[in-house]
């Protein structure tokens, strides 16, 4: 008898704490700040959103992305990666939006185990297995990210040649803490919003779908270009790309995004940021 | 941590295994102590095919190669049981069928000792509470799911016939530990004698979780974008006086009467309000754009049921399940198999012939009531029959899966046996594959397999179904229509040899498309083993082009891609 009371006081004890104090949920906020001058620049993230025109998950993955950007603003930097097995188009699409960047980018911070997916700031967060996080781990992983000081700020100055369709990109890095990994990289995407193409979505086939923040090139290798000078609190250094746009893009809806980023067994992006192609 | 951790016990089991080496050789006939084991290895050799979409992915690319491998050993000794297991992982697509997982390391370990009436197990422990349905740590290689709980488990027993169990820790996620901590209990009894016609098996049991800061941030921040009207209907109590819980709750009741022939479970539980995931519930952004997928804030419940009749050769089984909102998970970001605390039995019969088993509905944690009837009837020595039917609804009606199967088995003296029958099926493509818009699939397979013994040691077996698919709209659904045939020579004890195809005879809706003619290609999935066994070791070589389908294990399941290569594996037992 003795036992049996002390076994309901024990499951007594495990449901005891059915008071809890709850975290605080207000729903959307759109805070939009982090913009203005490189001078205050604050934290930017990167989210790689890795997605295809046959991943029927993907538009909801999206959505998300545009409901994050409307909270974060300029503080989010997003790239729509069309790679892996939902990528191929359809027979009748209008645009293939693989790139071999894409390809190379999705095997080298591996493939999703399943969609939607994106990669926050190349970084492996605690308690998950790589760096692909559901969707239910975005909205953390960019506000984890942003509660951290930038240790280095990147001013893009972008100047298009209308005629020419050439672009010229001038990247400044400011450091403001010394990084001291052996291998920094910087990558220089474009990326394009607006394209209207097929893509499959719950609701069934949407031809009239539009495409936002898709990766169609690279102005430095796919894993960014090594970063030689020394990266010391204070130093300015100074990139200039340049690159000349296909036909089929429209410089209007491109974005230009620049992040440095650890190139070794750790590939954190240490900050990002994105201007318009054309003002 | 973690090498602190395991290596005093590694070292503790080493000590052990040399020293029961020793007193086995110096005493042969002492009791000394007792060490058994088991190892799996799995080989796959990865051979390009983009053609049925084995491609792509780093092992096709440029690794080529990748095992999995799980090494055992037990030993018991003094009154206690302990045992370690080492799992290797070399570029394998196990956890992430279309990536690359490496990991080594001690996958396992546990020591366990009975103190009188006191039970004490440390360690990854394996257990269930009832039929699983409020907690189930359990292994299931094939499915990468290793949901052990890693922690402390307490017993002890009141009398012969009852006992207590507690349990502590946290969930196993590879070679780390989820952060939630997991705590629970049961009490299990037996009413009734070993003589008696009547028995009754009572059970109670409680699992609690507390999800860890992390997650909570986590998952907060995520709720932060919902609108407000979204987070209003999930916490009603005003915005900023109610949130997410960080303790979730369940309580399961459960009990087995014996009656002579009869044989009556019924299990019922119930869920305390918390956020999970629902991946068909919808919600309107900000911006007005329709979401599907999204996180809702609801108490829970299951009751599951199965009425056993046998005498005779007359089986009968009943079985009736209606799950809502009971998606129990060490955190609620978790998806798919992973983060998984607990099992729902499926109610759908385990088919092993290939096309017959190639459409399984899995589990529906969120919405599911169905119903299931298994009968059987033994002619005589020669002929049986079989029959099962299962019913498989979402809570709104939506037809989810309907199976129809029949068998009937023929055994002609020890010379041949036949094997017969056919499944009818309705499959919901939608939520099951998660392919909006397509036509559910129906199908009709006939299957056959005979059995002919030249002698009591050599055996051929043939092996036959066809899948006749159903339209979607203009074209057969998925893959369309299939037929499936084997050979299997057996030379006892030692070897076994198959050969079998997989033919895509009508090809459907999402079969490969030749890109020279633009037509629907009829593939051949061909498969080729090699088996060999000696006394409990058993080593297969197979030549494998298999087409991408469900796997499944007790109703939890997932997608596998398309796989060709060469596969190997090593079972032994020691």
């Amino acid at each position: 008898m003795k036992n049996h009371i002390l076994f309901l006081f024990a499951a007594a004890m495990l449901f005891s704490a059915c008071d809890e104090v709850s975290p605080i949920v207000t729903g959307s906020m759109g805070d939009n700040t982090g913009g203005g001058p490189v001078e205050n620049q604050l934290r930017q993230v990167l989210i790689e959103e890795f997605t295809g025109v046959r991943c029927v998950q993907c538009p909801g993955g999206s959505i998300a992305i545009e409901e994050l950007l409307g909270i974060h603003g300029e503080q989010l930097v997003a790239v729509s990666i069309h790679a892996g097995d939902f990528a191929p188009p359809y027979n009748d699409s209008k645009y293939d939006f693989r790139t071999d960047e894409g390809d190379q980018i999705i095997n080298y911070l591996e493939k999703p185990a399943g969609y939607p997916s994106a990669v926050v700031n190349r970084k492996k967060f605690d308690g998950q297995f790589n760096l692909q996080l559901n969707q239910g781990d975005w909205a953390g992983s960019i506000a984890s990210e942003l509660a951290l000081a930038p240790k280095v700020r990147i001013n893009i100055e972008p100047n298009y040649d209308l005629a020419s369709r050439q672009l010229t990109a001038a990247v400044t890095l400011f450091v403001d803490e010394a990084i001291t990994e052996p291998d920094v990289h910087l990558s220089i995407m474009i990326t394009e919003s607006g394209i209207v193409d097929k893509q499959i979505t719950p609701a069934g086939i949407n031809t009239a779908y539009v495409h936002k923040h898709a990766l169609r090139g690279m102005l430095t290798n796919w894993d960014g270009d090594p970063i030689t000078e020394s990266m010391t609190p204070g130093a300015e250094i100074e990139k200039t790309y340049t690159f000349t746009l296909p036909d089929g893009w429209v410089p209007e809806k491109c974005e230009i995004v620049a992040f440095v980023s650890l190139a070794g067994t750790d590939k954190d992006v240490l900050q990002a940021h994105q201007v318009h192609l054309v003002e | 941590m973690t090498t602190r951790f395991w290596l005093p016990i590694l070292l503790l089991l080493i000590c052990q295994i040399v020293g029961a080496q020793e007193a086995e050789s110096e005493q042969s006939n002492s009791n000394q102590g007792r060490i058994s084991g088991n190892l799996q290895l799995n080989g796959n050799f990865f051979m390009r095919d983009a053609k049925i979409g084995a491609a792509n992915i780093p092992q096709y690319d440029r690794q080529l190669f990748g095992t999995d491998s799980w090494l055992n050993l037990n030993y018991q000794n003094w009154g206690f049981d302990m045992g370690i297991r080492f799992d290797m992982f070399n570029n394998s697509n196990l956890l992430n069928p279309t990536g690359s997982y490496s990991g080594v390391g001690i996958g396992r370990w546990y020591v366990s000792k009975k103190i009188h009436k006191l039970g004490i197990t440390g360690g990854y422990i394996y257990d269930i509470i009832g039929s699983g349905i409020i907690f189930r740590a359990y292994e299931e290689r094939a499915l990468a799911i290793d949901q052990a709980l890693y922690g402390i488990r307490t017993t002890y027993d009141l009398g012969d016939k009852w006992r207590i169990k507690a349990l502590v820790g946290r969930q196993k996620q590879q070679f780390d530990h989820y952060a939630s901590v997991l705590r629970g209990g049961s009490v299990d009894g037996f009413i009734g004698s070993d003589s008696s016609k009547v028995s009754l098996a009572p059970g109670f049991g409680v699992m609690a979780r507390t999800l860890d800061d992390n997650s909570m941030n986590n998952l907060v921040a995520t709720l932060n974008t919902y609108t407000k009207a979204d987070v209003l209907a999930m916490f009603p109590d005003t915005i900023g006086k109610e949130g997410p819980s960080y303790n979730a709750f369940t309580a399961s009741a459960y009990n087995t009467l014996t009656a002579g022939p009869f044989s009556w479970y019924i299990e019922g539980a119930v869920k305390s309000k918390e956020v999970f995931f629902d991946p068909f519930g919808k919600r309107i952004t900000a911006a007005g754009d329709t979401v599907v997928g999204r996180y809702l804030n609801k108490a829970g419940s299951v009751i599951y049921t199965s009425l056993s009749f046998s005498k005779k050769g007359l089986g009968l089984t009943v079985e009736g399940k209606r799950t809502e909102n009971f998606d129990f998970r060490t955190r609620p970001q978790e998806v798919g198999v992973r983060g998984l605390m607990h099992y729902i039995p499926p109610m759908t019969r385990v088919n092993t012939y290939r096309l017959p088993a190639r459409y399984a509905a899995a589990t529906q944690f969120v919405g599911e009531q169905a119903f299931q009837v298994d009968a059987s009837y033994a002619v005589n020595k020669k002929l049986s029959l079989s029959a099962n039917y299962s019913h498989i609804d979402n809570l709104d009606g939506l037809k989810l899966y309907r199976e129809l199967y029949t068998e009937v088995y023929y055994k002609y003296k020890r010379k041949w046996t036949l094997t017969t029958g056919v499944q009818l099926q309705h499959y919901n493509l939608d939520v099951y594959f998660g392919k909006p818009g397509a036509a559910p699939a129906n199908t009709i397979t006939p299957y056959f397999d005979f059995l002919y013994k030249f002698n009591p040691k050599t055996s051929i077996r043939f092996e036959s179904q066809y899948m006749s698919m159903s339209e979607d709209k203009t074209e057969l659904a998925d893959y369309g229509s299939w037929v499936f045939g084997l050979v299997e020579f057996t030379l006892a004890p030692h070897w076994a040899l198959t050969v079998s195809d997989m033919y895509n005879i009508e090809p459907g809706k999402i079969s490969p498309v030749d890109a020279a003619t633009g037509k629907k290609e009829k593939i051949h999935y061909p498969r080729f083993d090699v088996f060999y066994t000696y006394k409990a070791n058993r080593l297969s070589l197979s030549y494998v082009k298999q087409v991408e389908g469900v796997v499944c294990s007790g109703g939890i399941c997932r997608l596998e891609p398309a796989f060709s290569g060469v596969k190997m594996s090593i079972n032994s037992t020691f």
